[in-house]
Formats: structure tokens, sequence, C-alpha cells
């Protein structure tokens, strides 16, 4: 923490859980008040989500479940602890988490999109292979069959190297497609 | 003799950021008894797998993801 500047805007995001004894409307009106705490440190709300009841994967102070509210917002660093201390200290939230949100340059973005054209392109090219793949193994098989046990038949006495060469041969063998 | 494939990174391949709150594809990498796997077995990057370790912490902290079976 000490390398990092105490002053300058941030992006930020924050997950809060409301504890279940409220109902759903009342947990939105303390989504809202978070809301005016970040407007009020002269911060800017860029994304707001409300989740909704859901199941904790453990209790926290005896509560089963929670409602989840989600905000990202642009803010001054040296503010972002008086957001901390203020939802630490309200007994209407039980829990909540501030993270340090990267914000993607044009240079970023534009990279990414290029993987992405790449990556879709290669999947295309997978997906022919698959399926002209599956028609191959399909005809070998049928012919595997038949001509194997013609042959296993007339040449008992031949060796399995033999055979083994032979049906090599047959699946190698460009014909057969 | 058969040989082990070499396993891609599921982020880098897929091109997926790691974000705490998807659980579902955190779940991916922790076992039954909710520890985080390690890179040589999920085949995720060195990378990856420092992000996904502190994704998977975060998760718990906020009850997304439990820290222990039960």
């Amino acid at each position: 923490m000490s390398k990092t500047k105490k002053t300058g805007a941030g992006h930020y995001e924050i997950l809060f859980i409301v504890p279940n004894k409220f109902t759903e409307d009342e947990a939105k009106k303390i989504a809202t008040k978070v809301d005016a705490m970040i407007v009020e440190t002269e911060g800017k709300v860029t994304f707001s989500e409300f989740w909704g009841k859901k199941k904790l994967a453990y209790k926290i102070k005896n509560n089963e479940y929670g409602y989840y509210g989600l905000f990202e917002f642009d803010l001054e660093k040296e503010n972002l602890a008086k957001i901390d201390n203020n939802l630490r200290l309200s007994t209407e939230i039980l829990r909540h988490q501030i993270v340090i949100k990267k914000i993607k340059t044009e240079a970023e973005l534009k990279r990414e999109e290029e993987i992405r054209v790449k990556i879709d392109s290669k999947k295309a090219k997978e997906v022919k292979v698959e399926k002209t793949g599956v028609k191959k193994d399909f005809k070998e098989e049928k012919t595997d069959k038949t001509t194997s046990v013609k042959k296993a038949v007339a040449s008992k006495s031949s060796g399995l190297k033999e055979l083994d060469e032979k049906l090599e041969g047959i699946l190698n063998a460009d014909d057969l497609i | 003799m058969a040989t082990k494939k070499a396993k891609e990174c599921y982020f880098c391949v897929n091109n997926l950021e790691v974000d705490y709150k998807d659980i579902r594809t955190l779940r991916k990498f922790i076992n039954f008894y909710m520890k985080i796997l390690p890179g040589s077995r999920t085949g995720v990057c060195a990378w990856h797998q420092r992000k996904l370790a502190t994704a998977i912490k975060r998760a718990r902290v906020m009850s997304l993801l439990a820290a222990t079976h039960k």
C-alpha cells in the first residue's frame, strides 16, 4: 500500500450484503442509501446492480440468506476510506468488499478484439474438421470389419505382424475416402 | 504409449477474465473440499492462476463460495 499514491482518481467496485431481516423493498432502499453515500463523497456511479435474495455459502451472524448489491464508481482515493468506514459502521449492511477495478485502455480493447476474432476463426475451422473427421471414421470402421475378417480367415497361418501391416496399409490408403 | 495431452489455460484459450463474482467458472478450479486446485492439475497458466487464487479468496469473503465443505 505504501507504494500506491494516496491522491488521484480511481475506479472501484463495491459488493455488499444486506441481511435477511429486511424485506426486498427495504433492501433496495438501503442500496440507494449506499448510492447516495458514494455521490455525497463526490463519487460518480457508473454501474449498479441489485442481485436480490441469495443463499449465503455460510452463515454470517446467523443469517442464512442475504440481498446482494453491486456498484461500480469513480472516486478520489482520499474519499474511499470514508465510504469504507461508513459501511463498516452501518448496522444495515452485513458485509461489504471494495475492489479496485481496472479500466481498459483503447489499445487493450483493440488487442482483445483481435484475439477474439482469431479465436472465433479457429473454432470455426475446428468444427469443420470435426464434421469431416466423423465421416472418415465411420467409413473406415465399415471397411475394417469386412476386409480384416476375410483376410484373417484366408491366412490364419500368417503371423500377426503381417496382418497388422496390411491393416495399417488399408487404414492409410487414400482411396477409401 | 498414450501420452498426456498438454492442457491449455482456460482463460487464455477462451479470452476470459477472472472475476470473483462468477462462481460457476470458479467452481471448476476448486475440489470437493473447496480447496484451490493447483495449476498443474487444471492447466491454468501461472499468470491466471494468481488471479484465480485471489478471486476465489474474495468470493469466500463475500460468502459466494464456502471455505470448507459441510
